[in-house]
């Protein structure tokens, strides 16, 4: 078109010339030739500026295609076009997806003007025209159009104006917008050279977009690559504590939270919270039935959720939450959670990219964590399998050699005079029992589990005479005889617990014992909890005070309650009938 | 003369147990079995006034084998010889209709006592706690885990047990085989096993681990 132009105007000049043959003076010739010659010096001017122009574009587009970081690249298109067309102010507005401006790069306002406006454009009167509109604009002066809405108070002064739209892949990414050109008002050449920078700069967004979506799906990669690697680690890492920091940082977030399961079905209850209210939120449950998080939960896939409804993605928040994007946590196919990642309010929302790579992360992450979850199920196993091969092995073997031993041990006592030796084979013979009897103890203990919500006596006792274990010196000794846990249940097996414990606290408190023992043995109708300390015995006053309760219990229950000290031991024997009618 | 059959397979415990038996006056050993296998053949063969079982033997179990007896000879009176704990110890002696247990303890385990109580007929089960160990099992609140497990089918055959039934007369009175009843008993056995208790807590912890999942959602 440039070229069409001065064809027309030199065409139009050698017309002149053939017309004006009648009139010749001696130096008519030659002064036409001036003028030809003046008008190709003139024509050429031009078309050197234009070459320069051209190369100036093409150095632009140069330095513009140079960048990767899409901050630098936006910036560097809006410096290069002012330089490019001789403006005064020159801004990018990247549009947002309703129509506004997500950012507003600038250049030629100084930081103090910038500050004095206060606030950047949103998007309306003339900026929003070229939104509206995609085409080039070209104004002599903003103010005269009836697009403009005007400027703020503090805006200095503007004129000429020339906007043009920025594409990438054929959809709208923001406009070019350029004002107060230094010499005379923007040229048709201009519009020109700015559509083809606004091409250009077009790809350059594109690339650096694509590289900075490549680092982050890199970022998510390594993360995932970590997470996994500590999962199988032999650390005890909780899972879901990792993959929530991780996300947190990921995916530029303010708050991640993972809701998981709770005891009731109809809930949920945040296992883990990461970010501002991390605190507050971790461990609140929320209802499940109409939430957003169930969408997800029913349709597993993920979600992005806008500002607005994100407030009230957890059964509400106790901080306010922005963009937002619920993620389902999938193993194996059945979902183990949700992992909701917020930004603040107002902050950037997160593109389905964003939400692609946390939904591919949380369930690789997921996947991890359930093949950690199996291992350490898996290590329980072996646990249990390992103590119920000791608790073999101690029924199998040991007791029977014990047994055998202690038998044969017997019938040489039969076979010896009367005397210390014989007493010392008596007492061995005794300390054998006993060992017997610890041992079954720890068969018991080993061979079931912590499982069982319907624990047994047996169980009940073991766990008090554990827990008062702390406060003394020494584990006190524990025996069981006769069959305890068939014989005493219901409410007598109530009292019967509560019968060892209030024993125990009164020595523990009173008696500082260095050995304590408790047996708890069935015969002949009765059940009877004994303990037996070495400490200071009844005339030391305090020990009757805990005692009370353990006499009315007994009274209650037609059996007798008696306490005495002998030769530095205290006995204290607490016995009831257990009856036949099973309560 | 009390003539009594040891079973046991712990040399060193038929060792103890048959000098303490020889030295009382009235008493003899007539024989003795390491397996299940022999126990069988040999009790049969010399027919005891009691045999004393042990539970675990390396081909079986003594309660398959005093359940056995009980039908093929009623005249011999079993006694449950075990390393068990008395809880345990009981519900082995009810299940195999023996006439008592006797704890592997060395002092005041009443041995050569409840050897003459049940020589002479007597049974050794307190009917109060046989009644208590096997009617309304997993009713109670405290009743033993491992009891939950059961089918109705085998608390019904555990209730006819505790009476004191044989496997034959269970079959008669439920309408059906001896052979179904035998395989009951096992089942039962098998679910009060002290080895496999380990393998019912792993199979608990499966299920915690599974309701930590909204497979259903």
């Amino acid at each position: 078109m440039l070229q069409h132009l001065r064809c027309a105007r030199m065409c139009g000049a050698l017309d002149g010339m053939q017309q004006n043959d009648a009139l010749t003076f001696p130096d008519a010739p030659r002064g036409e030739l001036d003028r030809v010659l003046s008008e190709l010096v003139s024509v050429a001017g031009d078309v050197l500026a234009t070459q320069g122009r051209l190369r100036a574009l093409l150095r632009a587009s140069q330095a513009i295609t140079q960048q990767l970081e899409l901050p630098l690249v936006l910036r560097k298109i809006v410096e290069v076009a002012v330089e490019l067309v001789g403006a005064e102010y020159g801004a990018l507005g990247v549009v947002d997806a309703h129509g506004g401006l997500e950012q507003f790069i600038h250049v030629g306002m100084t930081k103090e003007d910038a500050e004095k406006i206060g606030r950047l454009p949103e998007g309306h009167g003339l900026l929003g025209a070229l939104i509206d509109d995609p085409r080039p604009i070209r104004l002599l002066d903003i103010s005269t159009d009836p697009r403009s809405s005007g400027f703020p108070p503090e805006h200095p002064a503007m004129d000429t104006f020339l906007g043009v739209p920025v594409r990438v892949r054929n959809e709208v990414y923001g406009n070019l917008y350029l004002s107060n050109r230094k010499v005379g008002e923007f040229t048709a050449d201009d519009e020109e050279l700015m559509t083809a920078l606004a091409a250009t700069a077009g790809i350059a967004i594109d690339n650096a977009r694509l590289f900075a979506e490549t680092k982050r799906r890199q970022a998510w990669s390594a993360a995932s690559a970590e997470i996994t690697a500590a999962f199988v680690s032999d650390e005890d890492n909780d899972a879901a504590v990792l993959i929530a920091s991780a996300v947190l940082t990921l995916a530029e977030a303010a708050l991640v939270r993972i809701a998981l399961p709770s005891q009731d079905p109809t809930r949920l209850i945040i296992s883990v919270a990461r970010g501002i209210g991390e605190d507050v939120e971790e461990g609140r449950s929320f209802p499940v039935i109409g939430s957003l998080v169930e969408t997800v939960l029913e349709s597993r896939q993920p979600r992005l959720i806008g500002e607005p409804e994100a407030t009230a993605i957890a059964g509400g928040n106790t901080h306010q939450v922005g963009p937002t994007m619920a993620v389902p946590m999938l193993a194996h196919g059945d979902v183990l959670g949700v992992m909701i990642v917020s930004r603040l309010p107002g902050g950037f929302p997160f593109t389905a990219t964003d939400m692609e790579m946390a939904a591919d992360f949380a369930g690789r992450a997921t996947v991890a964590m359930a093949l950690s979850d199996g291992r350490a199920d898996r290590q329980r196993m072996v646990l249990l399998e390992d103590r119920g091969r000791i608790a073999r092995d101690l029924h199998d073997h040991v007791i029977q050699q014990l047994f055998g031993t202690g038998l044969e041990l017997q019938s040489v006592l039969g076979t010896i005079v009367p005397g210390p030796a014989a007493e010392r084979i008596d007492r061995a013979i005794s300390e054998i029992d006993k060992a017997i009897a610890q041992i079954r103890v720890a068969i018991f203990t080993l061979s079931s589990g912590k499982s069982s919500k319907e624990d047994t006596l047996r169980h009940r006792v073991i766990d008090v005479v554990n827990e008062a274990s702390r406060s003394l010196s020494e584990s006190p000794r524990l025996e069981f005889s006769g069959p305890v846990d068939i014989a005493v249940s219901g409410t007598l097996a109530d009292d019967v617990v509560a019968v060892v414990r209030e024993a125990l606290t009164n020595v523990v408190k009173h008696a500082s014992a260095s050995t304590v023992s408790v047996s708890v043995a069935v015969a002949d109708g009765a059940v009877v909890v004994t303990t037996v300390d070495d400490g200071v015995g009844l005339t030391m006053s305090g020990r009757r005070s805990g005692l009370a309760n353990l006499d009315s219990r007994a009274d209650a229950r037609g059996g007798s309650f008696d306490i005495g000290t002998i030769d530095g031991k205290t006995n204290a024997v607490w016995s009831a009938p257990y009856g036949t009618a099973g309560a | 003369m009390i003539r009594v059959f040891l079973v046991d397979d712990h040399e060193i415990v038929r060792r103890g147990v048959a000098d303490l038996i020889e030295a009382q006056p009235d008493m003899e050993i007539v024989g003795e079995a390491a397996t299940a296998a022999e126990a069988r053949g040999r009790i049969a063969a010399v027919l005891p006034d009691v045999a004393l079982l042990d539970v675990h033997l390396p081909d079986g179990s003594g309660i398959d084998v005093c359940r056995d007896l009980m039908n093929a000879t009623p005249s011999v009176h079993c006694l449950i010889l075990t390393a068990y704990d008395d809880d345990q110890a009981l519900y082995a002696a009810i299940i195999a209709g023996a006439s008592g247990y006797v704890l592997k303890d060395i002092r005041g385990n009443g041995l050569i006592e409840s050897i003459r109580l049940v020589a002479g007929g007597a049974s050794l089960i307190d009917p109060a706690l046989r009644r208590k160990a096997v009617v309304g099992l997993g009713t109670h609140k405290h009743a033993d885990p491992r009891l939950a497990q059961l089918s109705s089918r085998e608390r019904e055959v555990l209730a006819l047990i505790a009476d004191g039934l044989s496997n034959r007369e269970i079959g008669l009175s439920m309408s059906l085989a001896e052979k179904t009843i035998k395989n009951y008993v096992s089942s039962l056995l098998s679910k009060l096993d002290l080895q496999r208790r380990t393998q019912a807590v792993a199979i608990q912890l499966d299920v915690d681990s599974d309701s930590r999942r909204l497979a259903e959602r």
